[in-house]
């Protein structure tokens, strides 16, 4: 696969008066990649992030977008070729859904109906009701300013992403939804998205790569795996103990579904003496593969026939996209060492358990 | 009690003369305003883009502001003479403090976030300025505007001590001949004007900055 470069930082250098904001940052992006720039307050990465649009302009170095040197570049007409999200609060509040999300449109000065079909396109690519479009910002929530955020950077058709926090002023529920609607929606646009954050758990399930910073240096650069087994001391530190398994917020479950459940269908007989693979439950499922219950082995009686009759109803399951984190989550509310998995019509995947989670690193 | 249904009997016999000299006030007090607004108010956005002329600027229409208004009168008359355009002047400088003013600190108060936000969009200054600052400035700059408006239009009572028109002709005229009919149809005719155009005003305020999404 080619490697295509999107955005380029070559020992670039932020300085006001005496402070090196940013110091002596190398970094590559690809396209198409989600890049997310992590650390500590005042580490500079939403410096570095404005760097990027030269909404701040840089000291020292080189910022190649798309190849082209930005400071060659006339400086507003770079800001309408990058899509740029912040935090809620930078809707603008006297214009409507449909003038906040067009607003790059005005900028270019597009035909009022290109915009108007484009706000429609969005507001829909977003997942809002097209009625909002008439409303002002304040009347929708915070998840909701969110997402009119989202589509309002996607207008102009940029490339390139800019995110600083995004997802920051809204509910942890809120919070994770809109993780889960942007890497869908990235799965279907394919942009190259810088994303900062603050949030560890947020930069493993939405990063290809995760940048750490400290001090306005780059000192971690890798695949969400590689950052969690690094070596680095203050890595280590600033990742935390709970590192994998805030991880595991990002691995979905299909990923360590077991499969070999014993599964029988009405009417069936057990012909060994116990279920296969040490299960004490029987799977009981229909002509259309749904999990109608389990049948403990316990509850068989001499004829050792499989029926609805002596079956347990099914615990609550869940998708295969659940993270496992949530899955084991579900199990310790439960108080059972195992969860059933089904697809979204209903047929059963298999079940997690807590060994098949354990299974995960190797 | 006898007073008020002379000042009945006065406007019932010389309503024409009143309504006329009203609309004089009136027009001296729109003119009035009209310059404060194209003085007012593009200086108060240039002083909201130059932090060092913004001190210098607002102390000067602020010292202008206390000036009372008699003595002002007096050294304009020293410099242009008698006659409207004194009065208009003395006018114009008691309105600047509050639209230059508030127009200064409502451009001010924008939040960073959503100048950042539109300037990250690449709206470069101009459109910065016509489509984010002023837009939510508007119900300050208004504000101020109506308040200058206001304060012109009682203050133009004074404009008869310089030889202008207006209201306090016919008040001055009802102190000096103790025509006491005279005196209370002018003051109550000035004060029902006032706040009327206050109202009015106000009226036009809100539909603006509902228009603007600014209020429920």
């Amino acid at each position: 696969m080619t490697r295509e470069v999107s955005v380029e930082l070559q020992n670039v250098d932020k300085i006001y008066d005496t402070a090196k904001v940013v110091d002596g940052i190398n970094l590559t992006i690809d396209k198409g990649e989600v890049f997310v720039l992590i650390g500590p307050s005042g580490c500079g990465k939403t410096t570095t992030l404005k760097l990027i649009n030269q909404l701040i302009p840089h000291t020292s170095g080189t910022i190649l977008v798309n190849g082209e040197d930005v400071t060659k570049l006339d400086a507003v007409g770079l800001r309408r070729s990058i899509g740029y999200v912040i935090q809620y609060i930078g809707l603008l509040p006297h214009l409507t859904i449909e003038e906040n999300i067009t607003f790059v449109l005005q900028l270019l000065k597009r035909p009022k109906k290109e915009q108007h079909e484009r706000a429609l396109e969005l507001v829909e690519t977003v997942g809002l009701p097209v009625e909002y479009l008439k409303r002002f910002p304040r009347e929708l929530s915070g998840g909701q300013q969110q997402r009119v955020g989202v589509a309002r950077a996607l207008a102009g058709d940029p490339q390139i992403l800019l995110m600083d926090e995004p997802f920051g002023a809204v509910d942890p529920l809120t919070r994770e939804q809109l993780q889960n609607e942007l890497l869908s929606l990235q799965e279907a646009i394919q942009k190259t998205i810088v994303f900062v954050t603050h949030d560890m758990q947020e930069a493993f399930k939405i990063g290809n790569r995760v940048g750490i910073m400290r001090e306005g240096k780059l000192v971690a650069l890798g695949s969400p795996m590689e950052i969690i087994n690094s070596s680095d001391e203050f890595v280590r530190n600033f990742i935390g103990h709970g590192a994998l398994f805030d991880a595991l917020n990002s691995i979905p479950v299909k990923q360590v579904l077991s499969k070999d459940i014993p599964t029988a269908r009405e009417g069936e007989t057990l012909t060994d003496k116990t279920a296969k693979n040490g299960w004490e439950n029987i799977f009981l499922l229909n002509d259309q593969g749904v999990c109608l219950g389990y049948v403990p082995v316990e509850n068989l009686d001499s004829t050792r026939t499989i029926s609805s009759r002596n079956m347990v109803p099914l615990p609550r399951g869940c998708s295969p996209d659940l993270s496992i984190k949530r899955a084991v989550e579900e199990m310790l509310y439960n108080g059972r060492a195992w969860i059933p998995v089904a697809s979204e019509d209903n047929v059963f995947q298999g079940v997690v358990t807590f060994q098949s989670c354990a299974n995960l690193q190797t | 009690m006898e007073d008020f249904v002379n000042a009945w009997a006065y406007f019932l016999n010389r309503w024409e003369y009143l309504l006329e000299t009203l609309l004089d006030h009136f027009v001296l007090v729109v003119w009035a305003t009209l310059i404060v607004i194209l003085i007012g108010v593009p200086l108060g956005i240039l002083i909201s883009r130059a932090k060092k002329m913004q001190e210098i600027v607002l102390g000067t229409v602020g010292v202008l502001y206390t000036i009372p208004i008699l003595a002002l009168l007096g050294i304009l008359i020293t410099i242009m003479g008698i006659g409207t355009r004194s009065a208009l002047l003395a006018l114009v400088i008691y309105g600047l403090l509050p639209v230059v003013r508030n127009t200064c600190v409502g451009i001010n108060q924008v939040p960073e976030k959503t100048k950042e936000a539109a300037l990250g969009m690449g709206a470069n200054n101009l459109q910065l300025l016509m489509r984010v600052e002023i837009p939510l400035t508007f119900p300050v700059i208004f504000a101020g505007i109506r308040t200058a408006m206001v304060m012109t239009f009682s203050l133009a009572t004074y404009a008869v001590f310089i030889g202008a028109g207006g209201m306090g002709r016919v008040i001055m005229q009802g102190i000096r001949t103790y025509n006491t009919g005279m005196l209370l149809a002018g003051i109550i005719l000035v004060v029902i004007a006032t706040v009327s155009l206050d109202r009015l005003i106000g009226y036009v305020d809100h539909r603006v900055k509902k228009r603007f999404s600014l209020v429920e």
